[in-house]
């Protein structure tokens, strides 16, 4: 069990001595039990920090919004940003130093692991509460506790643990600088891959039936790309998202920017965008999550992203985010990977 | 369905001249209706001009309302519709929709003294101002241009600017010093300050680029300019035209429908989005 | 006109306003599918135990996409535009809560004030709306009684349902909330007193049903204009990761962009297409030249709650958001409109 004490001594720690300009965790929101982003800088705030089964964002996408912003103001950081990580967190980390976006010196890595658990799915929770609203989320072993109106309620954790968390195999994050709670590596509460082995399961024309109708639902508010550590381009197949409009860009070059894709929400663009992201996260997705979590209308992208991981691995024997020192897998080639595709 | 807003009306391009080369090339378009006449404008207005295929920009409306029978755009080159417009031939057919905005209120300054200062391509929406003033001189007393560029080859209108100074003041100006060059050497906002314009009985015109406006209106007000003499104009991203598509308020209000003219007494109490 | 419906009816009334006998409604009803609710063709089993829909009901006069017209252009010939209209067709839309039912005026006002909005218009003047009070809160984040607005609420309806357990009490808004009624004859009878009673009862508490709450709703306009350089903007939007989900589910965000879709070079062919657009979105008023007049996550978050709170109050003397509380719940990162709104305004005092 973690004492969130300890990482709030952590963060104090770090701020005082000045060894992170910031520490990035989680505290209690607004809304209920779940809890939010944090960007701590001074001592009172580090209090606030929390760690429950709400803890659901991949908060190393600040990380990438930090470096974009002082890219921005072409100015360099004096200091790491200290950062909360569960192990696909920690795992997201490290593919986002494979790509050189910053230095191992950088961050300071507050691991935690998720132990014998995960992250809560609200949507499995939702009817197991029977209408009521949790207001607090707790671990306890391999039970989650929920506060109520109606009073305490304890699920056994498995029940309604998001996919991705029953099917983790890594939960501590193996990267870090401090790092609180029992490694419980290899751990496996259902099979890798369980729920795309579930969908594939079924025929060819079933499943493009199903994702037929997930294309069409797809409101194109990208929550899925912005939620992503992994999608940092500057300029997206989509559309511009950052700063990649300055005032060097020339109109040449904002004339001839190919548009991909139209705005319209319909299924031959929502394909496009789709199928697009799912390929540019081969080998780098660490399967947080996040994207399906934040998806508003329940498209279930975690198995796009699962697809190719699973290809990766079986295919190249490759585990996104294993270590700094190993080369990404699309800029890595081996004697003994399987050529056919290049004939 | 009445009146459908957001139906252009054709008009075909029926010249086209180059006022600045390179980079940031500015081409004057002068477009003609292909069928029946095109709408009536106010100084300052603006259109959406589309060319199909491409999509849609804002533009300020570069002629006199005096004229019925064209309209003319200055278009700079800088993003993925104006560089369509680059492209456009004489006789190339394009889409046209509006006048949206409000506009100068000229018939306000009847008998005064008219300043106008304009930097780069800021000339081309306070035009329709001068040309117009120019066209009814007896209602104005002085009227001055300041006008400057980056360097000479980035002034436009230039002949229009000689015959201007028939009937008007003119000073023109670049940033730094060429060879051959008689006008004034130096940013437009101390070009203002170097001719001391007396601010009794007088309204003074700018547009260019934000910081060039920014300079002119202090020194205006230096000079003794009250912000309720001073007019700009101001631009934002715009999609409709008439006040729904959300992007280019001000505050409370669209910049399409309760601009792009502003007094500087009503502008400085804005937020500043733009 | 007041009525009662036994709920097992409610099928009935639905394929009574289907028949082509009568106006030749197509009725939208919320169902769940794939773990959302989203509005359906409804075909019997309307059964209206939603919560809130996960979309709000403004696509039915303000689709994702609409058509504005389309393009052809052989070279060197004149370009031919062909009109798109909306196609001619009633829908009526039940189930609808009291919070989007308020977000129909607010959408009118938008589409109608200055110059109307042909496509807007041709679709609104085609539906109705069959609103279901909210007995209790169907959702945790609803606030509707901050912004002037109720759980029993009429306002934007035609019909308002209200659930009395085995039976519906049934009211019409307006003329054509009256012909929907109408068209179901005698499957509604008329309430008794004990009905009007238990309306009456219903009414009054699910008023009394604790909310979220917007601690000064009418100081926020003055307030928030005060607020504008407030350094809280940037730091609540903190977490803003900039997407689309807060303003595509809201029943009152309206903004839009206009683009050219090509369908071939040559011959030139395509359409002039109007989608949804977000302010949250970090291009959304980048000017070609680069210049950003909304240049942060904080003046976005700003655009949004203004919008809502201060400018629409200023030109229409109406919050224009109507607490529905999708926004809160759908952000991935605890954006709270709620506590947003209240931190500033306490904030300025």
């Amino acid at each position: 069990m973690i004492d969130i004490k300890d990482i709030r001594d952590t963060a104090r720690d770090m701020l005082t001595k000045g060894e992170a300009r910031a520490v990035i965790g989680y505290r209690r929101g607004s809304r209920g039990m779940l809890a939010e982003p944090a960007f701590i800088t001074n001592l009172e705030q580090a209090d606030e920090l929390v760690w429950d089964p709400t803890c659901f964002h991949n908060l190393s996408l600040y990380l990438v919004e930090d470096r974009k912003f002082l890219a921005h103001l072409r100015k360099t950081a004096n200091a790491p940003i200290a950062i909360v990580a569960k192990g696909c967190d920690a795992r997201s980390i490290v593919v986002l130093m494979q790509e050189h976006y910053f230095k191992r010196e950088d961050v300071y890595i507050i691991g935690v692991s998720c132990e014998g658990t995960g992250v809560v799915d609200e949507r499995k929770l939702a009817p197991l509460l029977n209408g009521a609203h949790a207001t607090s989320a707790a671990f306890d072993g391999d039970d989650f506790v929920f506060t109520t109106a109606e009073g305490e309620k304890r699920l056994p954790a498995r029940e309604v643990m998001a996919d991705r968390c029953l099917e983790c195999r890594n939960p501590f994050p193996k990267e870090h600088n401090a790092v609180f709670g029992e490694d419980k590596t290899g751990r496996q509460l259902a099979e890798p891959f369980a729920a795309l082995t579930r969908f594939e399961a079924q025929g060819n024309s079933a499943r493009w039936d199903i994702w037929s109708r997930h294309f069409d639902r797809c409101i194109r508010c990208f929550a899925c790309r912005s939620v992503c550590p992994m999608c940092y381009c500057d300029e997206c197949v989509v559309d511009s998202i950052s700063f990649p409009v300055t005032a060097e860009t020339t109109a040449e070059d904002k004339a001839n920017r190919i548009r991909w894709i139209e705005r319209s929400a319909v299924r031959s663009e929502n394909i496009t965008y789709l199928m697009t992201r799912a390929m540019h996260l081969a080998g780098r997705c660490t399967d947080c999550g996040e994207c399906e979590r934040a998806c508003p209308v329940n498209v279930p992208i975690r198995l796009l992203n699962n697809k190719m991981e699973r290809e990766a691995r079986e295919k190249f024997g490759y585990e996104p985010g294993a270590s700094i020192g190993g080369s990404s897998l699309v800029a890595s080639f081996l004697d003994s990977d399987p050529g056919d595709f290049i004939r | 369905m009445p009146d459908n807003i957001y139906l252009p009306q054709l008009a075909r391009v029926s010249s086209i001249k180059e006022e600045v080369a390179g980079e940031r090339s500015i081409k004057t378009f002068r477009v003609e209706p292909v069928d029946g006449k095109l709408f009536d404008h106010q100084c300052g207005q603006c259109a959406m001009l589309s060319i199909f295929g491409r999509g849609e920009s804002m533009i300020s409306i570069a002629s006199s309302p005096l004229i019925r029978e064209y309209k003319q755009f200055s278009i700079m080159r800088v993003g993925r519709v104006s560089s369509a417009f680059h492209e456009l031939e004489v006789g190339d057919v394009i889409g046209l929709r509006g006048p949206y905005g409000n506009s100068f209120p000229v018939d306000d300054w009847r008998g005064k003294n008219l300043y106008f200062i304009g930097g780069g391509c800021g000339l081309a929406p306070i035009w329709p101002v001068i040309t117009t003033a120019v066209a009814q001189r007896a209602n104005f007393k002085n009227v001055t241009v300041f006008y400057g560029g980056r360097t000479s080859r980035d002034i436009m209108y230039r002949a229009e600017l000689e015959k201007l100074r028939e009937s008007v003041d003119v000073h023109l100006s670049i940033d730094r010093m060429e060879e051959g060059w008689d006008g004034y050497c130096g940013f437009v906002p101390a070009a203002v300050m170097d001719k001391d314009p007396l601010p009794d009985n007088a309204i003074a015109i700018t547009c260019g680029p934000p910081i060039m406006i920014k300079f002119v209106i202090q020194n205006l007000n230096k000079l003794g300019f009250k912000d309720e003499q001073i007019y700009t104009t101001i631009e934002n991203k715009m999609k409709c035209g008439i006040g729904k598509c959300g992007r280019c308020n001000v505050g409370k209000d669209y910049v399409c429908v309760k601009g792009p003219v502003y007094s500087w007494a009503v502008l400085k109490n804005l937020p500043e989005e733009y | 006109m007041e009525k009662i419906l036994d709920k097992k009816q409610i099928d009935g009334w639905i394929a009574a306003l289907t028949a082509k006998s009568q106006d030749g409604w197509e009725v939208h009803a919320p169902m769940l599918e794939e773990g959302i609710w989203t509005y359906q063709p409804a075909s019997g089993a309307v059964r209206l135990d939603h919560p809130n829909t996960n979309q709000s009901p403004k696509g039915f006069a303000f689709p994702q996409r609409e058509i504005f017209f389309s393009f052809e252009q052989i070279k060197g010939e004149a370009p031919r535009l062909t009109q798109v209209l909306p196609k001619e067709q009633r829908h009526a839309v039940f189930g609808v809560r009291p919070c989007d039912g308020r977000g129909v005026p607010r959408m009118d006002k938008v589409f109608t004030d200055h110059v109307e909005d042909p496509y807007y218009n041709a679709r609104r003047k085609n539906v109705a709306y069959v609103g279901l009070a909210c007995n209790k809160p169907p959702s945790p984040n609803c606030f509707c009684l901050s912004v002037g607005g109720s759980p029993v609420s009429t306002d934007g309806l035609d019909v308002q349902l209200t659930d009395l357990g085995d039976r519906y009490f049934v009211k019409a808004i307006t003329e054509t909330g009256k012909a929907l009624m109408t068209a179901g004859g005698k499957l509604f009878t008329d309430p008794s007193a004990a009905d009007q009673k238990q309306v009456k009862q219903v009414h009054t508490d699910a008023v009394a049903h604790p909310q979220r709450k917007i601690n000064d709703p009418d100081g926020a306009p003055a307030k928030l204009r005060a607020s504008f350089n407030s350094p809280l903007w940037e730091e609540m939007a903190r977490a803003c990761i900039g997407c689309g989900i807060c303003t595509f589910l809201c029943p009152t965000c309206h903004c839009f962009d206009i683009n050219d879709e090509v369908q071939s070079k040559a011959p030139l062919k395509g359409q002039r297409v109007r989608t949804w657009d977000n302010c949250q979105f970090p291009d959304f008023t980048m000017h070609s030249s680069g210049h950003n007049p909304r240049e942060n996550t904080g003046a976005r978050l700003r655009q949004r709650v203004n919008h809502k709170f201060q400018y629409f109050h200023e030109n229409f003397g109406m919050h224009q958001c109507t607490g529905c509380g999708r926004c809160i719940s759908g952000c991935p990162v605890g954006i709270d409109i709620v506590a947003v709104v209240n931190k500033v305004t306490e904030h300025a005092g």
